[in-house]
């Protein structure tokens, strides 16, 4: 027979205990990402290097970091808003594909005045984000559809919808290839002079600040609590538990869109087939490790931002794969989860008469 | 039927010379310092069936739990066939010969039969393949006249077969004692006829079975003999059935503990929840409403007696506006609320305390604070338009907590870590607040100690003394004795009776209880 060992759930996992699975978790995710990093043919000595001098400690690989954190910031906040009220949206990238596609349309000289370009962007982008998911959100509040499924395959559907259009009526006069051309000046973000960091880094300050805001500050985020863990007495207590859903899932995909944007819009300057890539696992990697708050999003998007940047050093300078970098990212990921597991359960052998 | 005579014959067996099948003497079992059971006695004979009844909490499934190896006794002796056991496990009890099938079946949904079987016998002995599990189940099914398909999946069967599953399996793994807990709670008139004939061959063959049952038809029906629980005691021990008539089977049942002081309404107030007609379709293995109807005046409490399981869930959730019903109407002080949604019932004076505090009472993640200020958040209580302070929140709260002396509990502390009483205090101070006009208490003081019972039953006192209306749904008779005004019992989703508590005899309310109108 089987000696059966329990897992029970610590009641209150102090900050300690927490804290220490969280750093031996990154730690021992960091060790085994740089065996692999050294097994593939990167220097030892080169890690340190390109890992924390090259990204955080020189001004240009601090403001690669930073540019790169800002979509990050901008999906992280999305997966997290719809985690809250437990809303897998799983269609990140689709929302974000389609916030591109709409910046593109004005951005490559769509009606209206220049000096409302970039505005009228920003709106544009959250707004189709916001309705690409509406579809999985009418599908599962009125028939009860899996969210998983639906936004995870509408994501399909906006890539599809990209290359369309890429392939088709934007595809570029000059070239050929399949993207698009330039934007107008007017619908690029300024750039700040520091690297290539641009003007979106106060959209995305300002959205951080609101959203946080909002879920520790606002009703909205009490009722978002309170639906999210237990939607059957928030709607006892008489809270507006449906209305709640609708709000910050909607939120979510127009924060999603709005990362489309700030990428077109910011650094690329172009829609390509590219663009949106990778940003589904980066978004849900980085609500899950900041545990769905707004503050931490904003760190783990910084560090994630980091890894990207050390990722394209690497990339560049030692001919790394770029499924090398994915992988590297789900070393750490996974370890950080093991150890939360950790934190969370204690176990335990069952002894005689413990009973119900 | 067989003929033990007196509860003396409980010693003996109908087998002469063979030891008693099950002998249980002086179990003692308590839960985090709760006694469910005191000195329990029970004797089992070979070829016997042998009806354990009582009321809701009476001991009577914690018991068998103890002799099936689910609990382990605090104190007390156990025999299976003449040999000391202690079964430490359901499956030691099973390989001593005593199977339990519970309420909730022990099978995996998404395995067959067969499979499920297999899983239970562990590879060990003959059967050691699907095919061979099956053709088991089939000879063992024939052997006993109790038909069990083994290639079905156990989420494809209905309940009744589902029983029949865990009954050929329990068998197969070798147990001559069956014990079935309220087996026919789940089941058709039609099915339940066939499972009681069926329990019956199986004595015949010289099985022993237990029945633990509310059904006073069921103990006279088909039971050799019978034993009486109340308050984790043995009120009757093992008395043949042909010497006992269903009055005073009510009575041992419920004791003598009737009205305690009589309370004669303080003034008969108006009506200001009025319920008619409340239909509500059954969920699987679940009741639904049948047409309940009632009236609840200011100033006085009608408790709702009723075994477990027959509507009380679904009334609650009605009331609530967690469903809505197919049928029939809700008035709250005079205005139609049949579909309104929760918050304007609330609005309307409405408060609830479910009978399970964290299912949709409180949250049990959210600190205290946010649980006290939960249904007055929208409001507007804690703060205008759409923001929050939580400063005030917490300060309420903590005001909250010294009032109702919550104890270990600070503003900031999550919920979930509270004790059972001190949640319900918690739960108390948020719907007893000055709105309340009528309070829907559903076992308020379920899995509570002596004092934070006490306390819950002072509040409610309290409020209804200031006027408010109390309806108390519980499974607990004494409590809606201790409580009432007026007593009423459900049956099957409606009400079957309905007396003031004056009026309330033993015999009234055992056979109302037992399904007897």
């Amino acid at each position: 027979m089987l000696d059966a060992a329990f897992l029970v759930r610590r009641q209150a996992p102090g900050l300690l205990l927490s804290g220490l699975c969280y750093a031996g978790g990154l730690a021992f995710g960091l060790a085994v990402s740089a065996v692999l990093l050294v097994q593939a043919g990167v220097p030892a000595a080169a890690l340190v290097d390109e890992f924390l001098i090259a990204t955080f400690l020189t001004s240009d690989g601090l403001a690669q970091t930073v540019t790169a954190a800002l979509p990050l910031v901008l999906v992280g906040l999305a997966s997290a808003v719809a985690m809250r009220v437990r809303f897998w949206n799983i269609g990140v990238e689709g929302q974000l594909w389609l916030g591109a596609v709409a910046s593109t349309w004005i951005g490559l000289g769509g009606t209206g005045p220049d000096a409302l370009r970039l505005p009228a962007m920003l709106l544009l982008s959250a707004a189709i984000g916001a309705a690409w998911i509406a579809i999985p959100l009418v599908l599962k509040l009125r028939f009860g559809v899996s969210e998983v499924i639906s936004t995870l395959l509408l994501g399909s559907v906006a890539f599809l919808l990209v290359q369309h259009l890429l392939f088709g009526v934007w595809r570029d006069p000059a070239t050929g290839f399949p993207v698009t051309a330039a934007f107008l000046e007017a619908a690029r973000f300024p750039s700040l002079g520091w690297g290539q960091l641009h003007g979106g880094l106060f959209v995305v300050g300002i959205v951080a600040v609101l959203v946080w805001f909002m879920l520790g500050h606002t009703r909205a985020g009490f009722y978002a609590d309170a639906v999210g863990l237990n939607p059957k007495a928030a709607r006892a207590a008489g809270l507006p538990a449906t209305a709640t859903v609708v709000g910050l899932v909607l939120l979510s995909g127009a924060l999603s869109g709005l990362a489309g944007m700030t990428i077109v819009a910011g650094t690329e300057h172009r829609l390509n087939q590219s663009v949106g890539s990778g940003y589904l696992f980066s978004a849900i990697v980085i609500a899950y490790l900041a545990g769905a708050r707004p503050f931490w999003v904003v760190v783990v998007a910084l560090a994630l931002g980091a890894v990207f940047t050390a990722g394209s050093v690497l990339k560049v300078f030692y001919g790394i794969s770029e499924g090398m970098i994915v992988l590297v990212q789900g070393t750490v990921l996974i370890s950080i989860l093991m150890a939360q597991f950790f934190g969370t359960y204690s176990l335990s052998r069952p002894g005689r008469g413990e009973a119900s | 039927m067989s003929v033990a005579a007196s509860p003396a014959a409980g010693r003996e067996n109908t087998s002469p010379g063979r030891p008693p099948a099950l002998e249980l003497r002086g179990i003692g079992k308590a839960f985090d310092g709760r006694p469910a059971l005191a000195d329990a006695q029970f004797s089992l004979a070979w070829g016997e069936v042998h009806a354990i009844v009582g009321e809701n909490g009476a001991g009577k499934s914690t018991l068998m739990n103890v002799a099936a190896g689910v609990y382990a006794a605090d104190e007390g002796e156990q025999t299976i066939d003449g040999a000391a056991a202690s079964p430490r496990s359901p499956m030691e009890a099973t390989a001593a010969g005593l199977g339990m099938v519970h309420q909730h079946f022990r099978l995996v949904d998404s395995f067959t039969v067969a499979e499920n079987v297999l899983l239970s016998l562990g590879r060990r002995g003959a059967v050691r393949t699907i095919a061979q599990a099956g053709a088991a189940i089939i000879a063992k099914a024939r052997e006993i006249g109790l038909p069990v398909d083994p290639s079905r999946v156990v989420a494809d069967l209905s309940t009744a077969e589902r029983q029949r599953a865990e009954i050929v399996r329990v068998l197969l793994l070798g147990a001559r004692i069956l014990v079935l807990d309220e087996p026919t709670a789940v089941l058709t008139e039609d099915e339940a006829k066939a499972l009681l004939s069926f329990v019956r061959r199986l004595a015949g063959q010289g099985h022993a079975v237990v029945l633990i049952t509310h059904k006073y038809r069921e103990v006279a029906g088909f039971c050799d003999r019978v034993t009486i629980m109340r308050h984790g005691r043995t009120v009757l021990a093992g008395a043949a059935v042909s010497g006992l008539d269903e009055a005073e089977v009510a009575r041992l049942m419920v004791g003598e503990a009737l009205p305690a002081g009589s309370r004669p309404l303080s003034s008969a107030g108006p009506v200001v929840l009025a319920v008619a007609g409340l239909s509500v379709e059954a969920r699987p293995h679940g009741q639904g409403l049948a047409g309940i109807g009632f009236d609840l005046r200011a100033g006085e409490v009608l408790g709702l007696a009723g075994v477990g399981g027959n509507g009380q869930e679904e009334l609650v959730s009605c009331l609530t506006g967690l469903v809505l019903p197919q049928s029939g109407a809700i008035l709250l002080a005079g205005r139609d609320v049949t579909t309104v949604p929760p918050r304007e019932r609330r609005r309307a004076g409405l408060r609830v305390i479910p009978s399970d505090r964290f299912d949709s009472g409180l949250i049990r993640d959210f600190a205290i604070a946010d649980n006290l200020a939960l249904s007055r958040v929208a409001d507007g209580a804690f703060g205008a338009l759409l923001f929050l302070r939580r400063g005030r929140m917490r300060q309420t709260a903590a005001e909250a907590i010294d009032a109702f002396d919550i104890r270990g509990a600070t503003p900031t502390v999550r919920t979930g870590l509270l004790s059972g009483g001190n949640a319900q205090k918690v739960l108390l101070a948020r719907e007893l607040d000055a709105g309340m006009t009528v309070l829907v208490a559903h076992s308020p003081s379920r899995g509570l100690d002596m004092k934070a019972t006490q306390f819950v039953r002072t509040a409610i006192r309290r409020a209804v003394e200031a006027g408010a209306a109390c309806l108390l749904i519980s499974e607990d008779l004494p409590e809606v004795l201790a409580l009432s005004h007026r007593v009423a019992v459900m049956n099957r989703g409606a009400i079957a009776g309905c007396r003031d508590i004056a009026d309330v005899t033993p015999e009234w309310i055992g056979a109302l209880l037992a399904g007897h109108a």
